[in-house]
């Protein structure tokens, strides 16, 4: 929706940077005018919010920045909403965002969406970043969003995973670890044999994450078969996996897990492994 | 070695023989019953060649009494490589990807100097790897990171030190030890002391340009692999190099780059190590989302009552809601003053290499270096919501506010996690 010659005049009341080009000349009179700009462009509603969305103007190599103050208030908008109290308003502006991806806008301006979506965003929009997950140039942005929100975010993940190809996949494993998916169990275990490093490295974070005691003989195998960089990865994993196993009490799984660590990681390069085990088969006694 | 960019075949090939290349047997390879050091000499790898790479190393370890030795660094910068060469010798193998140092078995103590967003990440790893570790401030980019950098030194046993040293200093002091006393005695029913951090943050110098018009990134810079874990903006040479400071993607602006200078000894002295502030209050105007903006002060409480103010004396108002105000002795009834004499004095705070050699913590040890940190995180948290928080420090939640823990948790870019 273009934006309406009121709402550029009132947008254009965002303070002017400074000729260096920050925010340094900002005073404590301009910061409150800031706030009661905010709460004046949020009463214009969603069609205030569309305008400003239409005044955001994609960066590019070269050319000025068109948009500065347009960016600056759509964020002063999306913090604005978090601290009304009043979760309604906050996920009518979200909702409004989220209404602007997946269209014609560049992708530049839908990842600046998705951002703010990060801040402000709550359960109303998880379904339209779901959707982002599966256009690889937004799939890491959205899958952040997600896990930031929290709130219905691994149901969506793990619904797009099977579509989604490439190194999205990646993205979505690693936040459905992030939220501690034990509906994502499976998608983890099977990430241990995955060709990418990086999934398997994520396969094991995850099992770690949900203390899957179930794992653990498939997590030690895939960690006594790495070198390197995954070895040091997925061996911290089972350590993870074991101290969380002893920290929910369940010591005979905790205690498998260390012995194995304290037998097999005998290189000297290795000692602190050994060692921490050692320490945690102790505890788990 | 020339002075020009260093192609990616050379550090291919650097990397490939880089087993064959040293000459230090590590220290935790020959090291005795608890890793004692067969000598006095640390093998080192730097992670961040610019102008801080190997400060630390030069303060903590050559300063307090023992020898170093760089074996391998990492830089996403070739010319900045390629100047570590001849920094610290014809020895030291040369990586742009930070994680073939980690892997490296010679290497007893990483140091890490990249931009903040990186530092847990790298620490994570060191310690995973069996690495004692040197990390310039600020420890971390948001405060999440600083748990899992605690928990995964703690799992593996390693040394950690944080790059500022004031907490020796105050240790030092009379009166900085009697507080200290006081405050860890347990005999204080509530804390009335108000410490003012007046000044000192060059809050006005570090504002991000918010005009930076999109540049080419140079040749000689792996652009992706310097954003890591941040999100991936348009390059600009601001965003690179000693500015970086100014941006919420690599660190938090003057709150971030000096309060762990000025809480490290605060935090020592008052007995706060193991826990953080309660309630954070700012007064700033609204932030914005890439660019650190300017503020005035932040007030943040504990829960036992003490007071401590980030007053930024640069911008806006001064803090004028309580005067400052130390802790006396006077502050604890006779009894308790009596109880205080029979209790035994602070333990010295132990070197790095001390440290080292006894298996022990460091005098800025990984804890501490966290939770001082914290208290920057928080204000800063308060200052982008422009709103009061209120904190669990044991839990490590802002309470009630969601948003506010989006902050304290700030989800990575792929393939990174904490």
């Amino acid at each position: 929706m273009p934006a309406s010659a009121e709402l550029k005049a009132l947008v254009e009341q965002v303070p002017d940077h400074d000729k260096g080009g920050s925010y340094v000349n900002l005073t404590p009179e301009s910061g409150e005018a800031m706030r009661k700009l905010t709460a004046e462009l949020h009463k214009g509603g969603r069609d205030a919010v569309l305008g400003i969305i239409d005044m955001l103007v994609e960066p590019k190599v070269g050319e000025p920045v068109k948009d500065i103050k347009p960016h600056y208030a759509l964020h002063m908008l999306a913090v604005h909403v978090t601290g009304l109290g009043d979760d309604k308003a906050r996920a009518e502006f979200a909702t409004t965002l989220a209404s602007q991806l997946g269209g014609d806008r560049p992708k530049a301006i839908q990842k600046y969406l998705i951002q703010e979506l990060g801040v402000c965003g709550g359960k109303e929009v998880v379904e339209p970043l779901g959707k982002m997950l599966l256009d690889a140039e937004l799939c890491d942005d959205a899958a952040r969003a997600l896990a930031a929100i929290k709130d219905c975010a691994a149901d969506v993940l793990l619904a797009a995973l099977p579509q989604v190809q490439g190194r999205g996949r990646l993205s979505v494993v690693k936040k459905l670890a992030v939220l501690k998916c034990e509906k994502a169990a499976e998608v983890f275990k099977q990430a241990l044999s995955d060709q990418d490093p990086d999934v398997r490295i994520a396969g094991g974070w995850g099992i770690a994450r949900i203390a899957d005691a179930p794992a653990a003989d498939a997590l030690l195998k895939a960690a006594d078969g790495a070198k390197d960089w995954l070895r040091i990865n997925l061996s911290d994993a089972a350590m993870s996996l074991a101290d969380a196993l002893l920290a929910a009490g369940k010591k005979p799984e905790a205690a498998a897990i260390y012995a194995h660590i304290a037998k097999t990681r005998t290189d000297p390069a290795e000692k602190h492994l050994k060692e921490a085990a050692e320490r945690g088969l102790a505890a788990a006694k | 070695m020339p002075d020009q960019p260093v192609s990616r075949r050379r550090f291919l090939q650097g990397a490939a023989t880089a087993a064959a290349a040293f000459s230090i047997v590590p220290r935790g390879v020959l090291g005795g019953e608890k890793g004692a050091p067969p000598s006095e000499t640390f093998a080192c790898g730097l992670i961040g060649c610019g102008s801080q790479a190997g400060e630390d190393i030069n303060s903590y370890i050559k300063h307090w009494g023992a020898e170093f030795r760089v074996l391998a660094a990492a830089d996403v910068h070739y010319g900045r490589l390629s100047n570590a060469k001849k920094r610290w010798g014809e020895q030291v193998e040369l990586y742009t990807d930070w994680r073939r140092v980690v892997e490296r078995r010679d290497i007893d103590v990483v140091s890490i100097a990249t931009p903040p967003h990186w530092h847990a990440l790298c620490c994570i790893a060191a310690a995973q790897a069996g690495k004692d570790i040197l990390c310039e401030k600020p420890m971390t980019k948001f405060i999440a990171e600083g748990r899992a950098v605690v928990t995964a030194v703690k799992r593996y046993g390693r040394v950690f030190q944080i790059g500022t040293s004031g907490r020796f200093g105050a240790a030092k002091s009379p009166v900085s030890r009697q507080i200290h006393k006081i405050m860890r005695s347990g005999l204080l029913k509530s804390c009335p002391a108000v410490h003012i951090q007046k000044g000192g943050f060059p809050v006005r110098r570090y504002c991000g340009l918010v005009n930076a018009v999109p540049e080419p990134a140079p040749k000689e810079l792996d652009w992706d692999m310097y954003c890591g874990p941040a999100p991936v903006r348009p390059y600009h040479h601001d965003r690179f190099g000693w500015n970086h400071r100014f941006y919420w993607d690599y660190e938090g602006g003057a709150l971030a780059d000096f309060a762990q200078h000025y809480m490290d000894p605060f935090q020592w002295i008052y007995g706060k190590d193991d826990t953080s502030p309660v309630e954070i209050e700012s007064l700033a105007p609204p932030a914005h989302p890439e660019c650190c903006t300017p503020w005035a002060w932040v007030e943040l409480k504990y829960a036992d009552g003490l007071t401590l103010v980030l007053d930024g004396n640069e911008w806006g108002p001064r803090y004028d809601r309580k005067p400052a105000r130390q802790l006396k002795l006077e502050d604890l009834d006779a009894e308790s003053q009596e109880k205080l004499k029979a209790l035994p004095d602070p333990e010295p705070l132990l070197t790095f290499p001390e440290a080292v050699r006894q298996r022990k913590e460091s005098g800025g040890h990984v804890e501490a270096a966290h939770r001082a940190i914290t208290i920057a995180h928080l204000a800063n948290i308060s200052i982008r919501l422009g709103r009061k928080i209120k904190y669990d420090p044991v839990k490590e939640e802002v309470i009630g506010d969601d948003v506010a823990n989006r902050l304290v948790y700030q989800p990575m870019r792929e393939p990174w996690h904490l």
